[in-house]
């Protein structure tokens, strides 16, 4: 089965480390490589990238390797990409026009 | 633990035995090419952004510093002699700590041609006193290890990174240094840096460094990439994220220090252990920040790409089987696919880092390098954002 892992405990986003499709069971790991439990993948999401394992609301911190890397812009639902669209740095973000290239280059769905 | 090094006059200890020639001007850089033509392991140092001394300080200091690194064996210091930065200025402070150093400007010795050729004659003095050195059993308190990445993505975070800051954390333990760098990297990891720390001051230059490099790259109303679109794509999406995965291969060893380098001064590591730096994320500049602050060898984590520095050598690490080839010094792909742990692969980094001390060359050592940037900080900008050094 393909696999996400998990970064930190208190982590709500675990990365792919396969490619998903929309559709797929995978198993999400600890740090450890222990299987932890399963979670359905509600978009395509590339190897490397990250999955909302919760819903997770606009404005709420993103939580990966037990820190905050940043700021949810827009409501995510449990099993969907977590990246540039709907998160933003709480430091230096990335320019618009940059976020709109990424969004291109990954085919990633943008709800308006 | 030991290695077998060239012990310099100063008491470093270098890992390879370099001719280096500086050109303090760009102008002269074509005179050094041809002076370094037909030799072995006569390399250059170019400063190319100008030949006027005032602004231009840090690199003056950068130029002198990697001259006095002890993978260097003597230098000779050129200049075309219409500039205010007289190859002197670079030339008697490696003199200083008892190195074989030349100096010449072409003006003076009757242009380029005749330049050329007392070039190759004091290259040939060079290689002569190099070849005095021989490699000699030493401590590994001698042994200083640069730690950067670039080309990162997401099997850095997980594979490359973890597995590089557990050698950091073992070299330290047998008693060597390690200098990471990066601060812009470091945005968001403060909190876990500063439990690292023995004292405030240490503390209060981490927060306040990576805060300056905060400022410098993010100025409103400029689209200025911090990091880069390939970054994203492979799955980053905030440099806090980022910074998270680039800080696991900082180890976990105490912070004794954050190793500056500006118009002023260059630091250098002055007991073992762990040090920050102010080395920059751009890598072809980083590999002669570290040699300014000492470092002989670099372990560098990445996707797949092949960095390399002709001075100080590089140790690449990726854990990105796809991209994986033959540049790769160290494959970790083995924590992607839950096959290898972090530690085992920290060790073999550890082993080949004395491999690499000791003489063995790296998958490409001699085939390509990037070249040696001379990295500053803009002193017109620094004014204006009212950026300072600590002392």
């Amino acid at each position: 089965m393909k696999k996400f892992i998990l970064m930190g405990e208190k982590d709500i986003v675990a990365t792919a480390l396969d490619s998903m499709l929309k559709g797929d069971m995978a198993i999400v790991l600890s740090n450890d490589n222990e299987e932890m439990y399963s979670i359905k993948v509600n978009e395509n999401i590339p190897f490397g990238n990250k999955i909302a394992l919760m819903d997770i609301k606009k404005g709420e911190n993103i939580i990966k390797y037990d820190s905050v890397v940043g700021e949810c812009t827009k409501d995510i639902l449990k099993g969907k990409l977590v990246h540039v669209h709907n998160v933003r740095s709480l430091r230096v973000d990335i320019p618009q026009s940059f976020k709109n290239e990424i969004i291109k280059e990954m085919k990633i769905e943008v709800e308006v | 633990m030991e290695f077998m090094g060239y012990e310099r006059p100063d008491g470093t200890v270098g890992i390879r035995n370099k001719i280096l020639i500086i050109s303090v001007d760009e102008c002269c850089e074509g005179i050094a090419k041809n002076i370094a033509k037909g030799f072995d392991d006569v390399i250059l140092l170019t400063n190319y952004y100008t030949c006027m001394l005032g602004g231009n300080e840090e690199t003056l200091n950068q130029m002198i510093e990697v001259g006095k690194n002890p993978n260097v064996a003597g230098c000779l210091v050129i200049a075309m002699g219409c500039g205010s930065i007289l190859p002197e200025l670079v030339a008697d402070p490696i003199k200083e700590i008892g190195k074989k150093v030349f100096c010449m400007t072409s003006i003076k010795n009757g242009g380029t041609r005749k330049t050329i050729e007392q070039g190759k004659e004091y290259i040939k003095e060079l290689i002569e006193y190099a070849e005095t050195f021989n490699r000699k059993k030493v401590s590994i308190d001698k042994l200083i290890v640069g730690v950067k990445c670039g080309g990162s993505d997401t099997s850095s975070g997980i594979a490359s990174n973890p597995s590089v800051g557990n050698m950091a954390d073992k070299i330290v333990d047998l008693g060597g240094t390690v200098i990471g760098g990066e601060l812009m990297e470091l945005l968001g990891c403060e909190d876990e840096l500063i439990k690292r720390t023995k004292n405030d001051k240490v503390s209060e230059k981490i927060v306040s460094l990576i805060k300056n490099e905060e400022i410098r790259w993010s100025v409103d109303g400029l689209e200025i990439e911090t990091m880069s679109i390939g970054n994203s794509v492979g799955g980053l999406t905030t440099l806090e994220e980022k910074s998270m995965g680039a800080l696991h291969k900082m180890g976990s060893k105490t912070i004794m220090d954050v190793l500056q380098v500006n118009k002023e001064f260059v630091d250098k590591p002055i007991e073992p252990g762990f040090y920050l730096s102010e080395t920059t994320m751009l890598c072809g500049g980083s590999a002669v920040n570290f040699a300014a602050f000492g470092a002989q060898v670099i372990v560098w984590t990445t996707g797949g790409a092949g960095f390399n520095n002709s001075l100080i050598p590089v140790i690449r690490v990726s854990g990105n089987e796809d991209l994986i080839n033959d540049d790769i010094d160290i494959d970790a792909s083995g924590i992607m696919k839950g096959v290898e742990g972090v530690s085992s692969v920290g060790d073999k980094i550890v082993k080949k880092v004395i491999d690499v001390a000791n003489g063995v060359h790296t998958n490409i050592e001699g085939y390509g390098e990037s070249s040696m940037t001379l990295y500053q900080k803009d002193q017109r900008v620094e004014k204006l954002l009212n950026l300072k050094c600590i002392k």
